[in-house]
Parts: C-alpha cells; structure tokens; sequence
C-alpha cells in the first residue's frame, strides 16, 4: 500500500470518528449547525480524497451522505433520529470499505447493500417533507442526479451542484482534481492555492502530491480549528525506540557523570548533559500521552445503539476527558471499559417502566469519569442502576461452583463483590446479545491487571454501581524499590509496597517465628505470613541469623512479608519486556536497567503471593478492622456472676456504669433508657435481684448491637478485650457454634439475638416511643 | 581467499565455547558484545545464561555451555546478539574469534554417530585445513524453539 493511501485511510478513520461524536452530540442538540459543519466536513474529506484515490465506492457512498448533510448544514432539513441511524449506518459501511481497502488494498464489493444505503439516505433527504423548511424544490432538483445506478458522469454534475451548494454556505470544499470550474471570486484565491500542488488524476500519486485535506480551509463561520492542524503522526513504534533510546543515553551520562566527577569543567558540562537528558526523557514520555477523550469519543454511540436494543433511556455523561495517559495503556483500557459499560447498560439500568416504580427518572445515567490520583490515572463507570444484589452473587457464585457453599456463608460483602471477576461469573438471568454469557468481568480484570493497574467495584442494591479502574500513568515507568537477595538485584513495585521492617543480626532468629513450615511475623499483634525470596527462587540459602529486611507487600489484598537480604534506593524504572521463555517463570513482570547500569528483575507480587498461598485478607487497608476476619474474632471478655462470657467486640456499643434508679421495670423484665431509647436487659449476672432496693447502687451494663436493635446486658466485671479462633469441632470440620477460646480457656458467646425484645413484654408504658436504635459508639 | 574455491561462499563468525570451533553465518549476527554486565535469572530454564543489556533493551541469552552440558565458564563471556521473529536474543559463547570465509564445498552434515542434542543444535561442520569448525543456525538457539525442544 503506499503511504498516501494509508495517509487516507488514518485520515479517514480519524474524519468518521468525529463524525460519529458528533452525530450522537447532534441528536440532543438538533439545531448545532457548527456540529453540522463538523460532519460534512468529515464526509466531504472522504469523498474528495477517494475521488482522487479512485476508490469510486467509496466515492458513491459518501456523496449520498454529503448531498443528505447538505441539506441538513443549510437547515432545509431537521436532524431527527431516523437521519441519525441512517447516517450512522452510513458510517459503519465507510469504515468496513475502508477496513477492506487496509487488509487487502480493494475495497471490496457489496452492491446491493450501497444501493440500498444509498437509497436509505436519499429517502431520508425527501421523507419528511414537514420538516423541510425553505427551498425543497431547489433542493429535490440540486440532488436529483445523485441517483444509483447512474453513470458516473452524473454523479459528477450532483457533485458539482452540491459545491454549489456548499459555496452558498461559505465553506469550500477541496477543489476536485480534474474538475476545476471556476471559482467563485470570494474564494478564488484560497481555491487556487489549495489546488495548485494537486496532480491530475493520472498521475502517479506521489508523496509531495498528498492532497492537504489537512490544510483544508476552514468555513469562516465555524470558530473551533481542530488541533489537528498543529498535530503530526507519528508512529509509536518510533516513540518506542526513541524512549529506549533515552533510556541508553540516561546510562551513558550516569556512566559520564561517574568518570568526570574530578574535573570541574567537565562536571559542570556533565550537569547539563544532565539536565537536557532528563528533559528529553519527559518530552519523549509525553510524546506518548493522549488524553482518555481519544478513547471516551466512542463511547457515546456506544451507549445510543444498546440503550436503543436494550429498549432502555440512557444518558451519558463524560468528565475529565482531557486526562491524559500513555498511548499503549490508552489501547489496553479499550476493551475492558468497552465491557463495563455494556455491562453498565444491560445488567445496571433498568428498564424505563422499573425505575419510574422506584422513584428514580425514567432515563438512567451512566456517568463515565477520568482524573489524576498520584501516580494513576482512575476511570470510572458508575451507573445509577439495580447495582448488585449481594446475597445473588453468593447464590451465584455457589451455584457455578465457583466457591464451596460453606465458604461463601462465611465472606463478608467486600469479598463477594471480588466474586463478579471470577472467570465463569455471570448473573444475567439469560443471554443476551451484549451480555450475559459469563466473560466480562474476568476479562475486565485480567486486561486491566495486566498493564499493572486494578480494578475495585463498589455496588449498592437499588443504587447502583461503580467500577473503578486504576491504571497506571505510564506503563514504561514505574516507581520501585530495589531490594537485594544473595547479590542480585530485584525490583518491587512501590504500589504494592506498604511498610518496611529491617531485622539486624541477632534479632532475626528471635522475631521470626514459625508454625512448622510456615515462616510468620507479628506486625503490630498480628501473624503475617512471610515469604523469603532467596528460597523462593532457589538461591543459594542464607544463614539464619544474617541481617534481612522485610517487605511489607500487599497484592490485590494478599497481605505478605517478602524477607530479602537488604535495601537498596527506590528508583523509577523503565519496564523492559522479558522474552517469553521467562515471563513463564510468572515471578517476574519484566526487568529493568537501574541508573548504576546493572540490570534487575522487577517481582510480581501477586503471583508470589499466589504461589506462596496467601490468602485474601478483608482488611480494609492497612489492617484495620479485621474483626471480619474468618475464624479471628475480637472479643470482650466479661464475668457475668462467677462465670466468664464472651460478648463479639463489634457488637458492643458502649460499657456504662449505672445507677440502679436508672433501671425500669417493664412487666417482670427489666428495661434500661439509653439515649432516648428503651433497651430490653438481660439481668445475666443477677446484679439487679443481689443488689436489692438501694437506688444509689451502681452496675454495670454492657449495650450491644444485634441486628438492628440494641440490647443491654448486665455484668458483674468487664475482664479484657481479647482476640480469640473459633474452634472447629472435632471432626466436623465445621465452626462449632457459641463459643471460643480465650486465654486459653473455652468461654461461651453470649448470644445476643437469645434476649426477647421489647415486642415481648406486656404493656410497657414506652412501647409506641420504641424504635431500633442507630449504632452510637 | 573466497577466490579459491569454485562452490560459492560465505562469511561466518568463528567463536570458541571449550575445545571447539563454531561457526555462524555474519550476515545473522546483529551485532557482537564483549565481555558485558548479565544477570542471572533464577528460575530461569536451564540454557538461559541470563540476561544482557543491549541499546535500551533487555535481552534474554542463551548459554551454549549451558545447552551443551558444560561446565560453566570460569571467565567473562561474549554475547552474540540475533535477532528472531519475536525480538532480539543473546547467545554466551567463550569468545568471538575471527571472520572466515567458508565454501559450501568443504560443508558437511551431522555424522549420524553425534549424540541426539547436538544432531539437533548443529547444523554440520565445515572442514577447515587443520579443525572442523562445527556450524550453529541462530534459529536453532531461539530460546522459545529451544523451551519446546529440550523441556527441562
């Protein structure tokens, strides 16, 4: 193919994608004449350069939308939705033929479906006649000749009238080569010096030859000159080169500064080999960036065609489209965000009629954001539809046999929201044609983690759903910390990276503990499990006792201790690919040349963690509120007469001393007012029956949560807070019930739900001033 | 030199692993680096000598003293740098020596009596006046060709 129909065919590409922005613009501003402007402007490019190019399908196709936007330009004709289809059916066309002219250079052949295009568009321009404002005679005779099956020739004098036409409006098309009628005076001047460097048509297209659609002149009227006319092309395999290029001469200037660090005159020129150095490698990185609008553009069409299948109203709404990221991570996030928003569409919005019953606008809103955090770039998908049903995706999950029933009974909601990425995870109640069919999600996640970024969904019932993905700014460079193990260098993504312990000589033997095999670190009160890379990756041992560092690493929620031999400078590092041979190893996610020239291996913490089994841990961030923790309870240990009781710590809201006065008696049982509210009480310790009628005497009650309601319970000491296992009975290997071991001891829980709420008690003077309580602590 | 034989000739890039001579075609050597900086990779398989810098990229490198069952060089290794459908390679040899001009005349295939894995690395030998200088083919020495051919 030579390069002036590649030129074409980018060029092409890029006119039909903002004629596809800008048709979907146009159906919720009818009237935008400047959008107007912007579409025939793409089609008109099309159809002058395929003319020259001799692609006459092409040709044909384009000059039947152009006479149809024509018409629509000048404002003889109302966009309404039908033109909209028809043009964006127009568009599919073009970019098959031009897909066809990229893969086999022709550009293919598929008469019945043109004519029939071609006469879709030609109904469109006469169809609604209440619509046609001024001049439809003029307008019928002007585009009469543009019929299929005509002869070319005829074509022709519909492409001459409609110039015409188009010169009326002030916005000259590109003169036609071999078609040089005169021009009118107002652009004459314009006119000749766009055509001037064009060949005949029968030239040899040459490079010097390229038509300047480019350069194109703009209409006066319209204000906004695309950026294009400052932009060039350039080929990322160029960039690519270019950045490691930089890299090399990063190194060799590192290299530079080391040899001429005695000579002064030569330090002073090696700062600003320096400066210039570091210059041209954020320049080149920028080169790279894009900003998310050159992705988020199709996503308008997109949401128009499902919601229109779907029989759904959907409104998208678009921020932070300048945002700017790497051109390769731009591609990578393609598909997965493509998938998010089907899946936003089909299984987060309702239907129109649903959502009016739950109060919400019949037209539900799929808001789709970009922006800047830190390092990462994050783009969200957030619908205001159904969200997620958490107790579904259980029942889902289990069903596919995606996790044992038992375990997904003990997952909080933070984990079953992580079951939607499991591979084979669907919970469309059929298969549609958008979705449905069990891959999405995984795809989602895996695409995204790939290109080293995440992916969080936060969801709630009847509100809706927000995915999240979090990618990084470049996939080139990353912040890293190098570590040492057994004299090689490796690096650890700082995103991964949370906390450091160094252990010196002596204390490594004592501070590291083990449970058999399994090595294990109290960080702050709690095992983390530890992973030593020299063993991991067979090394050559090190002693038991030497110095080692831990790095504390937490992949997608695997929390774990990476012990190496020491630390070296965190550094930004460019990512190198490692051939395949190596990747298939899966601890290393590339390599990376440091500043001091040597080369290192980047780890990837996740696959370690899943080598290692690492288990996923609740924990929110930094290990707080574990309570949720399967089989790790927090407890408050009380004594209750002269018998210890263990009461769930998260549900205890507050300990109080009080005064007996304070304590009501609702029928037989006793009752306490607790910030405005009446709590039924358990008398566990029979305080209230020892301490007789002494109104001064003080207890002590313990207030709870359970469920929704608050219940108090007597107690005669509160012991301590304590962490405690559940014990599994012996060979159920189930939970047993009820009761924990604390201190070493088997204590009973005290079973919240067992005391009888207030609904129970006769005739209690507060009954109608009874609500559940809202958790205070 | 290449004057002197009727059967046409080529160019091949001598280098030395052990007691032998091998020999591959210059017109498949990218480019030839001395003695550089590697990097072992543990895991790695077993003919990976591990990785060298070459312009900005990382290259994985073959040992042809690993592939072969040697024992492992006592001194610095020289790197062959080739390049395959997928990218760039290494290869470790002990050193690079001198450009020969062979013929194919003086070529001959592998003798049957050679052991299973060289049959399949070498690719015959050319006889030079006083040694046989054995003949390598870079797209034997990929390192995904050799990953399917020799599993560990």
């Amino acid at each position: 193919m030579d390069d002036l129909t590649r030129e074409f065919l980018l060029e092409s590409r890029e006119g039909l994608d903002r004629m596809e922005r800008c048709l979907t613009d146009l159906e919720t501003h009818p009237g935008d004449t400047e959008l107007l402007a912007e579409i025939f402007r793409s089609v008109h490019t099309i159809k002058g350069t395929t003319g020259f190019l001799g692609f006459s399908r092409l040709e044909a196709l384009s000059h039947a939308g152009e006479n149809l936007l024509g018409l629509l330009r000048d404002g003889k004709l109302a966009a309404h939705p039908g033109i909209i289809s028809g043009l964006l059916a127009l568009m599919d066309i073009l970019r098959g033929v031009l897909q066809s002219i990229d893969t086999t250079g022709a550009e293919g052949e598929s008469p019945q479906a043109d004519s029939a295009m071609i006469a879709r568009l030609e109904e469109l321009q006469h169809g609604d006649a209440s619509v046609t404002l001024a001049e439809p005679v003029l307008a019928a005779v002007e585009t009469a000749p543009s019929h299929p099956g005509k002869s070319r020739k005829s074509r022709g004098a519909g492409r001459r009238s409609s110039r015409q036409h188009g010169d009326s409006q002030g916005t000259p098309p590109p003169a036609e080569p071999g078609e040089a009628g005169p021009p009118k005076e107002a652009e004459a001047a314009l006119r000749d010096a766009e055509s001037q460097p064009r060949p005949a048509p029968a030239a040899v297209p040459s490079p010097s030859a390229r038509p300047a659609t480019q350069a194109q002149p703009e209409p006066p009227a319209a204000a906004t000159p695309g950026a294009a006319d400052s932009t060039l092309r350039v080929d990322v395999e160029l960039l690519n080169r270019m950045m490691n290029l930089v890299g090399e001469l990063v190194l060799t200037r590192n290299q530079i500064l080391q040899a001429t660090s005695t000579d002064a005159n030569f330090a002073l020129l090696g700062r600003r080999l320096d400066m210039v150095t570091a210059d041209l490698r954020e320049s080149v990185m920028k080169a790279r960036m894009q900003p998310v609008s050159h992705l988020f553009s199709r996503f308008p069409r997109l949401v128009r065609d499902l919601a229109l299948a779907l029989d759904k109203r959907v409104r998208l709404e678009m921020e932070g489209q300048e945002t700017e990221l790497d051109k390769s991570l731009l591609e990578a996030i393609r598909d997965p965000l493509t998938h998010s928003i089907r899946n936003a569409i089909d299984h987060g919005i309702e239907m129109p009629d649903v959502r009016v019953a739950q109060g919400k606008p019949a037209e539900g809103l799929v808001r789709l954001r970009a922006c800047h955090e830190g390092s990462h770039v994050i783009v969200e998908v957030h619908d205001d539809g159904a969200g997620m049903s958490i107790e579904r995706i259980r029942q889902k999950a289990v069903e596919r046999q995606l996790v044992p029933p038992q375990r997904a009974e003990q997952m909080n909601e933070r984990e079953i929201l992580q079951l939607i990425f499991l591979p084979g995870f669907s919970t469309a109640a059929a298969v549609t044609s958008v979705s449905g069919r069990g891959v999405g999600m995984d795809v989602v996640r895996t695409n995204v983690e790939k290109i080293g970024g995440k992916v969080e969904v936060d969801s709630h019932a009847g509100k809706g759903t927000i995915l999240r993905l979090r990618i990084p700014l470049t996939l080139a460079i990353i912040p890293a910390l190098i570590v040492h193990s057994r004299g090689q260098n490796f690096a650890v993504p700082q995103a991964s990276l949370t906390e450091l312990v160094h252990m010196s000589a002596g204390e490594t033997d004592s501070r590291i503990e083990w449970l058999e095999n399994a090595a294990l670190y109290r960080l702050r009160g709690r095992l983390l499990p530890l992973v030593f890379l020299d063993r991991l990756l067979q090394q050559a041992p090190r002693e038991r006792t030497a110095p080692c560092d831990i790095a504390i690493l937490n992949a997608d929620g695997r929390r774990f201790g990476l012990v190496v031999d020491g630390l070296a400078d965190p550094e930004e590092i460019v990512v190198k690919p490692l051939a395949a041979v190596l990747r298939e190893i899966g601890y290393y996610a590339g390599a990376t040349i440091l500043g001091n020239g040597e080369m290192a291996l980047i780890l990837n913490p996740g696959a370690i963690a899943q080598n290692a089994n690492v288990s996923l841990s609740s924990e929110a961030d930094d290990g707080l509120g574990d309570e949720n923790r399967a089989g790790h309870h927090d407890f408050l240990l009380v004594e209750t007469g002269n018998r210890r009781a263990a009461l769930p710590l998260e549900t205890v809201v507050r300990i109080e001393r009080i005064p007996r006065s304070r304590i009501e008696r609702a029928g037989s049982r006793p009752v306490l007012r607790f910030e405005g509210q009446l709590l039924p009480l358990d008398d566990a310790a029979s305080e209230l029956i020892d301490a007789g009628d002494d109104p001064e005497a003080q207890t002590t009650v313990v207030v709870c949560r359970d469920g929704d309601r608050h219940v108090g319970m007597t107690v005669s000491q509160v012991l301590d807070v304590t962490g405690g296992k559940q014990l599994e009975q012996a060979g159920s290997g189930g939970v047993a019930g009820g009761i924990t071991l604390l201190h070493e001891r088997v204590t009973s829980i005290v079973s919240l739900s067992g005391i009888p709420s207030l609904e129970c008690v006769a005739e209690s003077p507060a009954m109608e001033d009874f609500q559940p309580a809202e958790g205070q602590r | 030199m290449s004057d002197v034989h009727a059967s046409p000739t080529q160019e091949v890039c001598s280098v030395q692993v052990g007691d032998t001579l091998y020999g591959v075609p210059i017109a498949h050597v990218l480019e030839i680096l001395g003695k550089p900086a590697t990097q072992p990779v543990p895991l790695a398989p077993y003919f990976v000598g591990g990785l060298v810098h070459y312009r900005g990229e990382v290259l994985t490198a073959v040992s042809l003293r690993r592939l072969l069952g040697m024992e492992p060089a006592k001194t610095p290794e020289d790197v062959l740098v080739f390049e395959n459908p997928d990218g760039l390679f290494g290869l470790f040899v002990d050193s690079v020596g001198e450009v020969l001009h062979v013929s194919q005349a003086e070529h001959e295939p592998n003798p049957a009596t050679l052991e299973a894995r060289r049959q399949h690395l070498f690719a015959g030998a050319w006889k030079l006046k006083d040694r046989l200088l054995v003949s390598l083919e870079p797209e034997r020495l990929d390192p995904m060709r050799l990953a399917s051919a020799f599993p560990a």
